[in-house]
């Protein structure tokens, strides 16, 4: 009996630990998008910086880098100088930044201080981060010639992350 | 609700729709308290992607209420239930679903605990039966002629 007792609880004890050891690592905020593979959510949002309308539809032929941001988002700042001097680099890849809970004003004066490469859209009620499963800013969707979403990326971008993130979309 | 929907017309404004992802309505078209109920009801369905373990419903965070402006929209165009959770569930996975569904990996969550409940059920009930069955330990016979038994005696027994 006693030794039953002490097998079964072995058992259960290899398997909690096993699910704690699994777990070691991994970070808990992070969500694997079931949008990989998928086609991109469409929209169609106004560029603050630009004033012009953006359609994604209309980006088909070429990778698309979309980037989740916002103001009041600290990791953002960092990140920003890497998307805008990647842009300039890479003419033939479409960047588009999408921000969100955010106001025109405080995005124009980011994008005036910092630089611009490339169209800024509002996303006022958040419904875009929501049809991409955006879990917090910054997030970054790369997206192939044929609108397929290829790869999601969480946190601050460096240039060998985004390039190894594009080179997905290039496949 | 009217007036955004022209204002963002007007700007040539799309974000992604539900229909994309889920079809089109397959519900009535909720109004009045019983919106404001079903909002709530869903809303504590969905776990809040920015915060740690709370309902969209409990957060009161933007991303949250973002999310629950949305459960709202969603049930006055006629969205069911289901299909609400189902678009959320396309968008975010199975980790914004905060009772996970009964399948795959997710079977374990709902069978372990019963399981081990179960054992250890079992186990307690056995053991049990075994000490009410269990002889009473037969008297151990002193030996007689223990000469340090047969001191203390005396010692004791001595007026």
């Amino acid at each position: 009996m006693n030794r039953t007792v002490l097998i079964i609880g072995i058992i259960i004890v290899a398997v909690i630990v096993f699910v704690l050891f699994a777990g070691l690592g991994k970070d808990p905020q992070h969500i694997d998008s079931p949008l990989i593979g998928k086609p991109a959510p469409p929209f169609t949002l106004k560029a603050v910086n630009t004033g012009q309308t953006i359609d994604l539809e209309s980006l088909r032929g070429k990778p698309v880098i979309v980037n989740f941001w916002a103001t009041w988002c600290v990791p953002c700042y960092e990140e920003h100088p890497t998307l805008v001097a990647n842009a300039r680099q890479l003419p033939d890849v479409q960047f588009v930044g999408v921000v969100f809970n955010d106001t025109e004003d405080k995005i124009n004066q980011f994008l005036a201080a910092r630089g611009s490469a490339y169209p800024t859209l509002l996303d006022a009620n958040g419904k875009t981060a929501i049809a991409y499963g955006v879990g917090g800013v910054p997030e970054t969707y790369f997206i192939n010639p044929s609108g397929i979403i290829v790869a999601k990326f969480e946190g601050p971008m460096d240039s060998e992350i985004l390039r190894a993130n594009l080179a997905k979309a290039l496949r | 609700m009217i007036a955004t929907f022209f204002l963002l017309a007007l700007l040539q404004i799309k974000a992604p729709d539900a229909a994309q992802f889920v079809g089109q309505p397959k519900g009535i078209p909720l109004s009045g308290p019983r919106l404001e109920e079903q909002t709530m009801v869903i809303s504590h369905e969905l776990r809040c992607p920015v915060c740690q373990g709370l309902a969209i419903g409990d957060s009161p965070s933007i991303m949250a209420a973002n999310m629950k402006a949305q459960v709202r929209e969603l049930l006055e165009r006629g969205y069911t239930e289901e299909q609400i959770l189902s678009y959320f569930e396309k968008s975010y996975g199975q980790f914004v679903l905060l009772k996970p569904k009964f399948q795959g990996v997710n079977t374990l969550v709902w069978i372990l605990p019963i399981a081990v409940l179960a054992i250890g059920f079992v186990l307690v009930v056995s053991k049990a039966k075994k000490l009410e069955v269990a002889p009473a330990p037969a008297a151990v016979e002193e030996p007689v002629d223990d000469p340090y038994l047969a001191q203390v005696r005396e010692m004791v027994e001595k007026p």
